[in-house]
């Protein structure tokens, strides 16, 4: 509940009017782009999407423990649209001066681009990533009435299979299109607007399979009411240890989602150094690990150069399997 | 026992200080607005919507259900005491509630409003409490064909039972529609009538258009009208109907009770509709029905009744199967979007704390209201003197300023005014906002789930009546559908002879 300032938030702008304070007078000796002064006033954080979403919850707990170590309050800002490329383009058009960061979602840059037109497409170059977050799995479940318990099931059935996506351009079209293709099945897809009424189809047995993500799935996997097929992953997760793998089963298509911090290019080095630094302290918080395992998120805490090559690598590899396969992610135009 | 258990604990989400706090609030404002000619609930909750961003969810709906049946009341008030109709809901009990306050009973008429008002209240949400999981344990069986035929059937019942014209209606849920068939297409990731803008692509939000449209359309329309200065009311004495009133209403009551749920569960019923069908019946059912209009207590007591349980009972669609069945539920279903709920059939199992924390709260509300609705009387005649040049500006201010708040989007402000001019010019041609709105929610559902269920069922359209549910949907869809036709083929075989005496009926009638 956050309806009166809490004391946190009195702290926060408590803090943020002595910096400002502390700044002014920093400026008669050096200038206003000092970046040894960073962080100047409240630090953004803007998230591609809806408040309650796990991108969302992600960037709060990040920004809970960054804005202690930056000794300024790290708002995280909600600006939902267009998958998250709204939000992606405006930061990127902000002053590269560290104040305005993005909490960014892998897919945006290695798979909406298959589905949109160039100009949507957003560009990991136009930023300096800080620092990689963590891995989202994606797990294949199968319905009850289907009696799939197994990828063999499926690829044995010799049948059409329906299989609900979590919508156009996402990874779970792009894992299950392809790997319909790679079993050679034939497979209808059908669209949800997220994964909740995806899930909800294959409980309700509306459609036989359904790609989500891991945390969304995990309670009714539990509770027995779908069967975990495999995980896209390139190795099993830890939360799910007996579902074996796309890889195992003889299909090549890693997909899950990544999530990594990003700061609008050309930020200066100090600053992403400052910023580093703080996050890696949340990181390595027990408050943040908790976090992670409570919804079911694999660590993949590397740098920033490496996000940019491993996703730009997915990009490349999505796009030769698509190519491949002649598959049109936007579907049946 | 296994089914009480999850209402009980309603009541610990109910109890909870903040939530009764913002109980207390929600029925507070709802009372207020109530009083205010012109200031719907609906425009109210759309202009608070971004004030309950930042609460707990539970709360927030109780908080926006407070206000819709907290105005309920406060309509009754000002008809009773000014003649001055508060809300649409309230026009009827005008006719006996101010004739009964000129023979200085107006105490008499505003307890029966206000007992009337519980037990009706009252009635309708037990009858939630058992409704509700029943529709429940369907549940899992409501698939994209199921949701295809509700919202057919939701969006011709939203425009044929609705008041004023009925072409205006259609008219206006074809424009609903329309709008929403705007944004990326979720089957294929083309745009439509995005006119290359990012903020379009994922379609309109509904917020803004209901800001708009009932939030601002409503506060310029209103500005149009000169607010006639309040009468000093008739005194209020003697609030406890006597026996004789209440043997007199009982009947009004009980009836009303049963109206009203109906009709509030109908989609494009509520309580306007629910009241003045309650006056019908009343006056039908009178034995000296010249007695209506001259201060007939069961013409304020069955009405007052009938739209109270018409507002609670409303709830029951949006919160069993996510089908929002008038404008202001059109508004709660957004409210409970932005906190990241979507009500479905789903929400009683995942989330009873929510369900059964807002079905009880009412009770709450209902017990608050009758205690504070008296005494309040006399500070909300002097409410009704603030002049609207004074309201007006601060509710628009409130209204941009809460707009830009939900997604940090100039854009949203920009389509609140947009569609506030929408709604002001709808308004002033008599086009009644509610169908474009509740077609808009709707429109979106029925194609994603027509597209869907096509797909499942492999392109053919027969599946629709392979599975039961859609399939009675759809025949009470065609039965509804072609009902107007064929009464007024009946109509015009018997018309030819007793012409004569309809017409004299209809001239005594006037």
């Amino acid at each position: 509940m956050m309806h009166f300032p809490t004391r946190r938030a009195v702290l926060g702008a408590a803090s943020a009017i002595t910096l400002l304070a502390m700044t002014a007078c920093g400026n008669v000796s050096g200038g206003s782009s000092d970046s040894s002064k960073y962080p100047n006033g409240p630090v953004n954080l803007t998230v591609g999407q809806a408040p309650g979403g796990s991108t969302d919850l992600i960037a709060r707990a990040i920004s809970e423990g960054a804005a202690k170590t930056l000794g300024a309050p790290m708002p995280v800002v909600n600006k939902p649209g267009a998958n998250g490329a709204l939000a992606s383009k405006e930061v990127a058009g902000k002053p590269a001066d560290g104040q305005n960061l993005l909490l960014i979602n892998a897919s945006l840059i290695t798979i909406t681009p298959l589905a949109v037109t160039q100009d949507e497409a957003v560009n990991i170059d136009d930023y300096d990533v800080i620092s990689g977050l963590s891995q989202d799995d994606y797990v294949l479940v199968a319905s009850e009435k289907s009696g799939f318990k197994s990828i063999k099931d499926v690829t044995s059935a010799g049948r059409n299979v329906t299989y609900g996506t979590t919508g156009v351009g996402t990874g779970s079209q792009l894992a299950q299109t392809v790997l319909f293709k790679q079993a050679n099945v034939k497979g209808t897809d059908v669209p949800f607007d997220s994964g909740k009424p995806a899930l909800t189809a294959v409980l309700g047995n509306q459609v036989e399979l359904a790609t989500i993500q891991l945390g969304e799935a995990m309670p009714q996997i539990q509770a027995g009411k779908v069967a975990p097929l495999l995980v896209f992953s390139e190795e099993r997760n830890s939360f799910l240890p007996d579902t074996p793998t796309a890889k195992e089963s003889g299909y090549d298509v890693p997909v899950a989602q990544y999530r990594a911090i990003a700061a609008p290019k050309g930020t200066p080095q100090e600053v992403k150094d400052k910023l580093l630094s703080a996050i890696q302290d949340t990181l390595k918080s027990d408050a943040y690990k908790e976090f992670n395992k409570k919804n079911m998120l694999t660590p993949k805490e590397i740098s920033g150069e490496e996000v940019v090559t491993q996703w730009k690598d997915y990009a490349a590899k999505y796009k030769a399997l698509v190519e491949k396969y002649d598959i049109s992610l936007a579907g049946n135009k | 026992m296994d089914f009480l258990n999850p209402v009980i604990n309603g009541f610990a989400v109910v109890l909870e200080p903040m939530n009764l706090l913002y109980c207390l609030i929600g029925v507070v404002i709802g009372m207020l607005i109530g009083v205010l000619p012109g200031l719907g609930p609906a425009a109210t909750i759309a202009i608070l919507l971004p004030l309950t961003y930042n609460v707990e969810p539970v709360t927030a709906i109780i908080m926006l259900a407070g206000i819709f049946y907290g105005a309920q009341y406060g309509g009754t008030i000002t008809s009773v005491l000014l003649r001055l109709p508060g809300e649409a809901s309230s026009v009827v009990t005008v006719f006996d509630g101010y004739q009964m306050a000129k023979q200085g009973r107006a105490g008499t008429a505003l307890g029966l409003a206000s007992i009337g008002s519980f037990i009706g209240g009252t009635a309708s949400i037990i009858g939630l409490t058992f409704l509700a999981p029943i529709v429940a344990s369907f549940a899992l069986d409501f698939g994209p064909a199921e949701y295809t035929a509700l919202a057919l059937l939701g969006i011709l019942l939203v425009a044929t039972i609705s008041s004023g014209s009925k072409t205006k209606a259609l008219i206006a849920a074809a424009l609903g529609l329309l709008l929403a068939t705007v944004g990326r297409d979720i089957f294929t990731g083309e745009n439509r009538f995005t006119f290359g803008s990012l903020e379009l692509a994922d379609g309109i939000d509904f917020v803004p258009i209901a800001m708009g449209i009932f939030g601002l359309g409503e506060i310029m329309y209103n500005l149009e009208e000169r607010h006639r200065a309040a009468k000093a009311p008739s005194a209020v004495a003697n609030v406890w109907p006597s026996r004789g009133d209440l043997k007199q209403a009982s009947g009004a009551i009980g009836r009303g009770s049963v109206l009203g749920f109906f009709l509030g569960i109908l989609p494009g019923g509520g309580a306007t509709i629910a009241s003045m069908a309650s006056y019908a019946m009343e006056k039908k059912r009178a034995k000296q029905p010249e007695r209506f209009g001259k201060g007939a207590p069961e013409g304020v007591a069955g009405p007052e009744t009938a739209n109270n349980a018409a507002a609670t009972s409303s709830f029951i669609p949006l919160l069993t199967l996510g089908i929002p069945a008038n404008a202001t539920m059109a508004l709660m279903f957004g409210a409970l979007l932005i906190q990241g709920v979507t009500p479905g059939p789903q929400l009683v199992e995942q989330d009873p704390g929510l369900f059964w924390g807002v079905v009880n709260s009412m009770y709450i509300g209902n017990i608050l209201l009758l205690i504070m609705s008296l005494p309040l009387v006399g500070i909300f005649v002097k409410i009704l003197r603030v002049r609207a040049a004074i309201l007006a500006p601060i509710t628009a201010l409130i209204t941009l300023l809460g707009a830009y708040t939900i997604n940090n989007s100039m854009f949203d402000v920009t389509l609140v005014v947009v569609f506030g001019i929408v709604g002001y010019l709808m308004k002033k041609f008599g086009f009644e906002p509610g169908p474009l709105v509740l077609a808009f929610v709707l429109g979106s559902l029925l194609e994603s789930s027509l597209r869907r269920a096509l797909l499942v069922f492999g392109g053919d359209p027969l599946g629709f009546f392979g599975r039961p549910i859609s399939a009675t949907l759809l025949i009470v869809f065609v039965l509804v559908a072609a009902l107007p036709g064929i009464r007024s083929a009946l109509a015009k075989r018997k018309a030819t002879v007793p012409a004569r005496t309809a017409a004299t009926e209809i001239k005594e009638k006037v």
